[in-house]
């Protein structure tokens, strides 16, 4: 479980987050909304302790990893898979390379398991015969797709997903989206899926909270959205925009 | 309007002061984080390797031609500046001492800042932007371990021999140019080198090694680390790493001669 306690981050003058409060639970797909550059990929780096609040405190499984040393965040780290939103793929590795990279480099696995997880990812994000490629010669879908493989390939409990669909044609985004759901019912995984666009919200999210000028105005189940009164919420749904 | 063009001023420096004050900070923790990575050094040696010979092997060509070039040079002014006094016998003692203490490493160092630097600088600036060094972040890897640490080790180890080989190349070249532009016997030219030089010469080039080493390393991935804004970004930090690390070889190769030479 992930928990933001009146988390507030400030860069230089600018007031990014408000004392914000956040839960996701385990096992659920919970979607951060709000329009671009309100700071909901800070969250996601916030969760990961890649960034320190400025006041507030972040609990991961129940410990709190705001003070934490970088050192020992690592293993914090692993319960969680991150997908970025360029993907931050390592442009002179292979495919296969790139899954296997975090294995070799923070496990003592014996290579044979480092294969088979491989190729059981690689199967997953249906890219089999793409092994040797760099992500280069990729297609921003697949791409997507590996990054989440290798998102995937530590088994965590959790996995934060920064704009998923963002850039990607309406087949791409379709297929991102099932393999998001996929990942709940096959592999028991939590998700939180930072997003602008609404649309994703509704096709696999269980709950959702909206950020607004840094305040979390809504953070409830997804159903529940319809029934906000909050003149932001009600402009968004009653215009019928599809991305904010 | 006077005292408030004052004011503003005032604040601008004063925020330039906190600024810089805070990256000084920065760059001390990032250079103690790639020093404490050290004992990490067996798990990366295939890094280091690479690092090894992107520092190493593959700037051999571009330390010659500097070598090459300032030892000829030298020999052929400062040739003709002893030949006015009629002491052209003390060319080798001369250029020996200006290319083993000074310029050999020196011109080294700065052709090294200019290549070892600014590749740091892209590359690690690029893997900044594109969120490859928050993924080894998010992922359980210490950037600084993975990536800085290797490449200070492999300038550390490289430098010193790339050193050596600028004093040969900038030595040959000078005896070249002694024998066959000032038309000085190579026995002179040798005489006066190797029998005059003392053990503080080579103290004085061989310690500007590490020091060029550490320079060049931490800035240059320091600003790699620290590039912001996309393409242009990477392009400035990428610069900003050349011009300091320049600079501070510079200074570093002024005081490591007073120093030793003081001491010694």
């Amino acid at each position: 479980m992930i928990e933001l306690r009146n988390v507030s981050l400030k860069y230089g003058d600018k007031e990014i987050l408000k004392n914000i409060s956040l839960t996701v639970r385990d096992n659920t797909i919970k979607a951060i909304l709000g329009p671009s550059g309100v700071g909901k990929s800070t969250i996601l780096k916030l969760m990961l302790g890649l960034i320190k609040p400025n006041s507030g405190q972040v609990i991961i499984d129940g410990t709190d990893i705001t003070a934490m040393k970088e050192a020992n965040l690592y293993s914090i780290r692993r319960k969680m898979g991150m997908v970025f939103q360029g993907n931050a793929l390592f442009d002179s590795l292979t495919i296969s390379q790139n899954l296997g990279f975090f294995l070799r480099e923070n496990l003592k696995l014996p290579e044979d398991e480092i294969e088979r997880r491989v190729t059981e990812q690689i199967q997953f994000a249906g890219l089999e015969g793409y092994e040797d490629q760099l992500p280069e010669s990729l297609s921003g879908g697949m791409r997507r797709r590996v990054a989440i493989g290798r998102a995937l390939i530590f088994k965590p409990h959790m996995i934060l997903f920064d704009e998923p669909t963002a850039g990607l044609d309406p087949v791409s985004s379709k297929k991102i989206l099932s393999l998001i759901s996929s990942l709940r019912h096959k592999n028991n995984l939590g998700a939180v899926i930072v997003t602008h666009i609404i649309d994703d919200v509704f096709n696999v999210a269980d709950c959702v909270a909206v950020l607004y000028q840094g305040e979390i105005i809504f953070d409830d189940v997804t159903e529940k959205l319809h029934l906000s009164q909050h003149p932001f919420i009600r402009s968004i749904l009653s215009d019928n925009i599809l991305e904010l | 309007m006077l005292l408030t063009f004052a004011r503003k001023q005032e604040k601008a420096v004063a925020l330039w002061l906190k600024d810089f004050i805070l990256t000084m900070q920065e760059f001390f923790l990032f250079s103690v984080r790639a020093f404490k990575a050290f004992p990490k050094v067996k798990r990366y040696w295939r890094d280091v390797l690479d690092q090894a010979t992107i520092c190493g092997t593959d700037s051999v060509p571009i330390v010659l031609v500097s070598a090459i070039s300032i030892g000829s040079l030298l020999a052929i002014e400062v040739g003709n500046l002893l030949e006015d006094f009629g002491a052209k016998t003390m060319l080798g003692r001369s250029t020996s001492l200006s290319v083993i203490r000074e310029l050999g490493p020196l011109l080294m160092g700065l052709m090294l800042s200019a290549r070892f630097g600014s590749r740091n600088g892209a590359e690690l600036g690029a893997m900044q932007i594109s969120e490859q060094i928050d993924a080894l972040r998010a992922f359980g890897t210490d950037p600084v371990a993975k990536l800085v640490m290797p490449r200070l080790v492999a300038a550390l180890i490289m430098f010193l021999p790339l050193t050596a080989l600028s004093d040969f190349a900038g030595l040959h070249s000078a005896a070249y140019m002694a024998e066959h532009y000032h038309r000085l016997d190579p026995g002179i030219f040798w005489n006066a080198v190797y029998p005059r030089l003392a053990p503080k010469d080579f103290v004085v080039g061989f310690l500007k090694a590490p020091v060029f080493a550490i320079i060049i390393t931490l800035v240059s991935s320091f600003n790699g680390f620290s590039a912001r804004g996309g393409t242009a970004g990477v392009g400035r930090s990428t610069i900003k790493g050349i011009v300091v690390s320049s600079g501070l070889v510079l200074i570093a190769n002024f005081y490591v001669s007073k120093i030793v030479l003081e001491n010694m």
